[in-house]
């Protein structure tokens, strides 16, 4: 299996007024294409922390991040802002959507973003509103969504511009057990269908299982990586 | 760029209240501002009327003395053929040579010192237009047995007389002897001026000519220019060609009224500016606030890849697009109240008072459209620059800082 993500001793130290925290400590990992894995461990563990610095968001204060050869740790921020647009799709806690357009220009702004063509990006946007099961909400705003389709519509978006790879930051925090559920169904099917790379963290208890790989974080370190078949 | 003006658009009304806000305060700023310049622009106007065009003309020659000594013997030499040299010049629509001296105009048991203009009685109508100004009588133009005389309705009211009645003029002849002459009031004028009414009567120069024992005498030439804007150029020409004269024109005689147009032009616009300045704050303000709001959503939109350029301009736009709606809305409105109040006249308080002083008490406000236009420029300007410091705190967002829920 080809390796997409790799990280080297990674390490993020946030000097905070108190005391330094090690936020992340020496995290060496790969993740290969097409996996669909959970970062789980309670709150504080480092997870967010870890996805920042893979996803290119932060900087790591020590370590590695390598993405399919390119080491992006030390890549300037200009050129991240491309990186990131082109290879990742990102899926948040909340505040995924742009209040001020429908579903389908969410899902558009990205390839938008990407100078795509106008109708191959309205059509993609449609598709991907289909697959995520929200295809009559298609000229709907976020505010007239719940919860649940909302993130449905982040994570169409997230896979609309076809990254290499998809963080999810407990998608499902806000979301009661069925659109919990829904939402990592729909995600691990698109997993499967379309071969992207996935990777979501949590420490929802109810979704963990859903995950074929799951990698638990303790103080900012891996304590445990387990493959299930499923 | 159509998605980001899109976006733009519907983010103003996100927070329908506070944009109705501020698009009211920059709509009512605008048009304060407007109705401001407006009323000074016809103040200043009224005032270059009523001073310049009845009563003081573009340019005016005398004899070097008579400024000083405004008596018969301080004539300009051959006066007459000036004036008549000066009528056949393309860049004057008129010269109009008058006698002029001070006096004394006494009824049956009052008097009063006057300034006693002899004029042609056509040339001076198409000066000043005097026949329009009269309300009483008529204009200089039968002659009777005795004289007519012309006076203002202050100066009327002051010696208790009216038209059909004498009066006694008492000045000093060509050689300075001291005469008595009788005129029968022909007409009253009236002008915004009070004493302007009460000290200048007109007669006949070829009556008072003949009077004062010089039929030729001139001692004042008052010219209306063709283009108003050349009255320096005319003037220095002017006093070029008789150099034996004293040529001013009307900013030498005006010198204040000269020196509150020169900058008006400056002045209407820096009202303005400091309006827009004042309300372009309050966008930086709400922009701001509504940046402030929207940390999240801007962080989520910088993790995604958008660049910071684009979120930059995308505030900007927002900015741009509120000011350029309020703007219209606004230039629209002040358009409208202006053209009402041209029509319908706006009554100055305290306008007795500026009547004294020669201005009339009413304004009829205008504005050029040209002038719209540059306080539409101006306001989208300021508010860009309004915008920046917004723009510049939404662009400085770290993505993961941002996006992270606590
Ligand atoms: N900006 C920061 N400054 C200082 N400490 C931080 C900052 N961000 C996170 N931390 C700390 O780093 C640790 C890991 O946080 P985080 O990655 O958010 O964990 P998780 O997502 O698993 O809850 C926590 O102890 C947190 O308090
Ligand atoms: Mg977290």
């Amino acid at each position: 299996m080809k390796t997409v993500i790799k990280t080297k001793d990674l390490t993020k130290i946030y000097n905070s007024s108190v005391a330094p925290v090690k936020a992340v400590n020496n995290v060496s990992l790969e993740f290969g294409e097409g996996e669909f894995t959970a970062i789980v461990g309670p709150s504080g563990s480092g997870k967010t922390t870890f996805l920042n610095l893979i996803g290119g968001l932060d900087k790591p204060t020590e370590g590695q991040v390598i993405i399919d050869d390119t080491d992006i740790s030390n890549m300037k921020e200009s050129k991240l802002f491309d990186f990131r647009l082109k290879n990742i799709g990102f899926v948040f806690q909340s505040y995924n959507l742009i209040p001020v357009l429908t579903a389908k220009e969410n899902v558009s702004f990205i390839m938008l973003l990407q100078n795509q063509a106008k109708e191959a990006m309205e059509k993609r946007a449609v598709e991907m509103l289909e697959q995520v099961g929200l295809s009559d909400k298609i000229d709907v705003r976020p505010s007239k969504l719940s919860g649940g389709q909302q993130q449905r519509v982040a994570v169409a978006r997230a896979l609309a511009s076809k990254p290499k790879f998809v963080l999810a930051d407990e998608p499902t925090a806000n979301l009661d057990t069925e659109s919990a559920f829904n939402l990592l169904d729909i995600m691990s099917r698109l997993n499967k269908e379309e071969n992207i790379t996935l990777i979501f963290s949590t420490h929802d208890q109810r979704v963990i299982d859903r995950a074929r790989r799951i990698i638990t974080l303790v103080d900012g370190a891996v304590s445990k990586d387990e493959a299930f078949d499923r | 760029m159509k998605t980001l003006i899109k976006i733009s658009w519907r983010n103003i009304w996100r927070n329908k209240t506070r944009s109705v806000v501020i698009i009211v305060a920059i709509v009512l700023g605008l048009m304060g501002g407007v109705f401001g310049a407006a009323m000074r622009l016809a103040l200043e106007k009224q005032q270059f009327e009523d001073t310049i065009e009845t009563q003081i003309s573009h340019i005016q020659i005398h004899h070097p003395e008579f400024i000083a000594n405004p008596e018969a013997r301080f004539h300009i030499s051959d006066g007459l053929e000036i004036a008549s040299d000066l009528n056949k010049r393309d860049d004057i629509k008129v010269a109009s040579p008058r006698i002029v001296f001070d006096g004394m105009a006494a009824t049956a048991n009052l008097n009063a010192g006057v300034r006693i203009k002899g004029i042609d009685t056509e040339i001076e109508d198409k000066t000043t237009g005097l026949e329009e100004l009269i309300i009483e009588g008529s204009y200089l133009i039968e002659e009777g047995r005795i004289p007519s005389i012309i006076i203002g309705r202050r100066l009327a009211e002051k010696l208790n007389t009216a038209v059909g009645s004498r009066m006694v003029l008492t000045f000093q002849d060509i050689e300075g002897e001291v005469i008595n002459a009788s005129f029968r009031i022909e007409g009253i004028y009236s002008l915004p001026s009070r004493t302007f009414e009460e000290r200048k009567v007109f007669v006949k120069n070829t009556v008072i000519n003949e009077i004062i024992g010089d039929a030729k005498a001139v001692s004042e030439i008052a010219i209306v220019i063709n283009n108003p804007d050349d009255f320096r150029s005319v003037a220095s020409e002017l006093q070029n060609a008789y150099p034996d004269t004293r040529v001013r024109h009307w900013g030498d005689l005006q010198p204040s009224l000269y020196y509150s147009l020169e900058v008006l032009d400056e002045a209407l616009i820096w009202i303005l500016i400091i309006v827009i300045m004042a309300v372009s704050f309050g966008l930086l303000n709400t922009i701001l606030m509504s940046i402030l709001e929207r940390a999240r959503e801007l962080g989520m939109l910088l993790a995604i890849g958008m660049k910071r350029a684009k979120i930059f301009s995308m505030i900007v736009m927002e900015t741009t697009i509120i000011s350029l709606f309020s703007g219209v809305v606004g230039l629209l409105m002040s358009y409208g109240m202006i053209s009402i109040l041209n029509n319908t006249g706006v009554p100055i308080p305290g306008g007795d008072g500026l009547s004294e002083l020669g201005y009339a008490s009413v304004l009829y406000p205008s504005l050029e459209t040209g002038f719209y236009f540059q306080i539409v420029v101006v306001l989208v300007v300021f508010a860009v620059l309004a915008s920046i410091y917004p723009a510049w705190k939404a662009i400085r967002l770290q993505p993961a800082e941002a996006v992270r829920q606590e």
